[in-house]
């Protein structure tokens, strides 16, 4: 903690965590990177604008993290404060005249508009009216101060004050405080003994043995750039662009199929990640020659304790998740040992993710902007449904919107629709990486692996892969 | 050993202590996640000085089967 003068008031700072050097480092070496993440919840009933402004204020009065705000010191060290209250005028936009699409495209315009990033607000909300009735708030936040899970939490907040105010139903619950937890962090990255632990975890790992990497699109850029480096056993590839456009493709599993999919997990005691960590490991597999040992990076949300849980913040840690399954072991047993890696994962998940790329990349004398996985996976188990959990009968919808740019070539999101509980598969892809028809190919793959593994879970590895 | 467990649980989820039972399942019961429950496992281990096995435990689902878990780890 440092304190320091700003604007005439000495102000206590705070380093950044690590959850958040990931995506300083990403700036520092993608200057292009945009961090911003959009959302839109509405819901389809009058809105009275003036006290929906007045409920803003006061989700901002309880969310510390959307009072957060960067400084640099005189060394070009970032530091992190809160400001006491948020002052800014909300302003209404009307889009009730627009085209719909229309008006999503605009949001998704103002999405791909970064922050200032110094002693400056690094959120903005607009309060929105849609065709069809329907109204709400677009919230624009930094990735640096919030993760999808905080921003959850602060649109839920906006509607459950709402509606106390509208109804008379229950205020939300008093959060935990930001700083309280960046301090627990803090903590734990000096030189605690639980840092050291998961340090020899993560030294063992690397050191175990070289992974290898498999691409989504086939054994093409690994081949390619053995050629260009003259080293027939290179085992990583490169994956980071100066192009770093991005798009999205979303794919919509029926609720019929992805009820199929909940019941295995269900019956066999196993997360929905680890099914989907399964089938994703498995197509790259046969996209890669049958390739036996397969690393893809997951998603950590790091939100266990009720401190964690509730004080917003951006906590996301991405770890790589390395499997090497013979084509004998069913698939039922690949999904435990998912589980289980997963589980020795989530053990170890404080430890900066950015401090494992290096070591790892130093012990395999990588080349830089190198990597052994080519997708990151995030299954989002919370549904938009859980934004309305007090005023379950309002007709609503919630958006996300992209920012237009992705530092890494495939990153894919499984959420629940609100509507049925289906799967939706989102696919952020570099446009300078894959295309809209790998990404079909890719999807189409990945539910022939699912299907046939959950229609019998004593089918072995080596059948699926000859079967699809 | 209980009343431990019933307090770090509730350093996890919003329960009341005397609500959690040897015969409460962490998932369903509790409503705590695998990495709400690797956490738990994390303070068990500090707190009771033993190392378990992650492929172990993935066996447990009750309060009562972790004490008997941790019971033979002590011994």
């Amino acid at each position: 903690m440092k304190e320091i003068d700003i604007n005439g008031s000495v102000i206590k700072c705070y380093p950044l965590s690590a959850a958040q050097r990931i995506h300083n480092y990403t700036i520092k070496y993608c200057p292009t990177q945009v961090l911003c993440i959009g959302t839109g919840l509405y819901i389809q009933q009058p809105v009275n604008f003036s006290i929906l402004k007045e409920c803003i204020y006061k989700a901002y009065e309880m969310y510390e993290t959307m009072r957060l705000r960067f400084i640099k010191d005189e060394e070009e060290n970032v530091y992190q404060y809160i400001v006491p209250f948020e002052e800014r005028e909300i302003p209404l936009v009307d889009f009730s005249a627009w085209n719909e699409e229309d008006a999503h495209n605009e949001m998704r315009r103002w999405t791909a508009v970064p922050f200032e990033r110094y002693n400056s607000p690094m959120n903005q909300v607009v309060m929105i009216k849609l065709p069809d009735g329907f109204n709400g708030v677009y919230l624009k936040v930094d990735h640096m101060t919030m993760d999808s899970s905080s921003i959850i939490g602060f649109n839920r907040a906006i509607l459950e004050i709402y509606c106390s105010r509208c109804y008379g139903l229950d205020m939300p619950k008093p959060l935990k405080s930001y700083i309280s937890q960046l301090e627990k962090d803090l903590a734990y990255e000096a030189d605690s003994s639980a840092r050291k632990r998961d340090e020899e975890f993560w030294t063992k790992e690397i050191s175990s043995s070289e992974p290898m990497y498999t691409d989504f699109s086939g054994q093409g850029r690994l081949l390619t750039q053995r050629l260009e480096n003259n080293n027939p056993d290179q085992r990583w590839a490169k994956v980071v662009s100066k192009s770093p456009e991005a798009s999205i493709s979303v794919y919509s599993l029926e609720e019929e199929a992805s009820m199929r999919l909940m019941k295995f997990c269900e019956l066999y005691n196993v997360p929905m990640a680890s099914l989907l960590l399964m089938g994703l490991r498995t197509v790259l597999s046969k996209f890669n020659d049958n390739e036996k040992d397969v690393s893809v990076k997951t998603c950590v949300a790091r939100r266990g304790t009720l401190s964690e849980k509730l004080s917003g913040g951006t906590r996301v840690h991405f770890f790589p998740l390395r499997t090497v399954m013979e084509p004998e072991m069913t698939f039922l047993e690949g999904v435990r040992m998912m589980q289980t890696e997963q589980s020795r994962i989530f053990r170890h998940a404080n430890f900066d993710p950015v401090e494992l790329t290096m070591k790892r990349a130093a012990y395999w004398k990588s080349q830089p902007g190198t990597s052994y996985e080519s997708i990151s996976l995030t299954y989002q188990p919370l549904t938009a449904k859980q934004y309305v959990r007090n005023v379950p009968d309002i007709p609503y919808k919630s958006y996300w919107y992209t920012n237009g740019v992705a530092g890494q070539p495939l990153y894919l999101t499984v959420m629940h629709r609100p509507e049925d509980n289906g799967l939706n598969f989102n696919f952020e892809y570099r446009k300078d990486a894959v295309t809209e028809q790998e990404m079909q190919y890719f999807y189409y793959y990945l539910c022939r692996v699912l299907f046939r593994g959950i229609e019998n879970e004593m089918r072995t590895i080596g059948d699926i892969l000859n079967m699809i | 050993m209980l009343e431990k467990i019933r307090e770090l649980i509730c350093n996890y989820v919003e329960v009341e202590p005397e609500e959690i039972t040897e015969n409460s399942r962490f998932m369903e019961d509790l409503n705590m996640n695998s990495y709400d429950f690797m956490c738990l496992l994390g303070d068990l281990e500090a707190e009771f000085d033993v190392t378990v096995d992650e492929s172990e435990i993935l066996e447990i689902h009750t309060i009562g089967e972790a004490i008997v878990y941790l019971e033979n780890l002590k011994k």
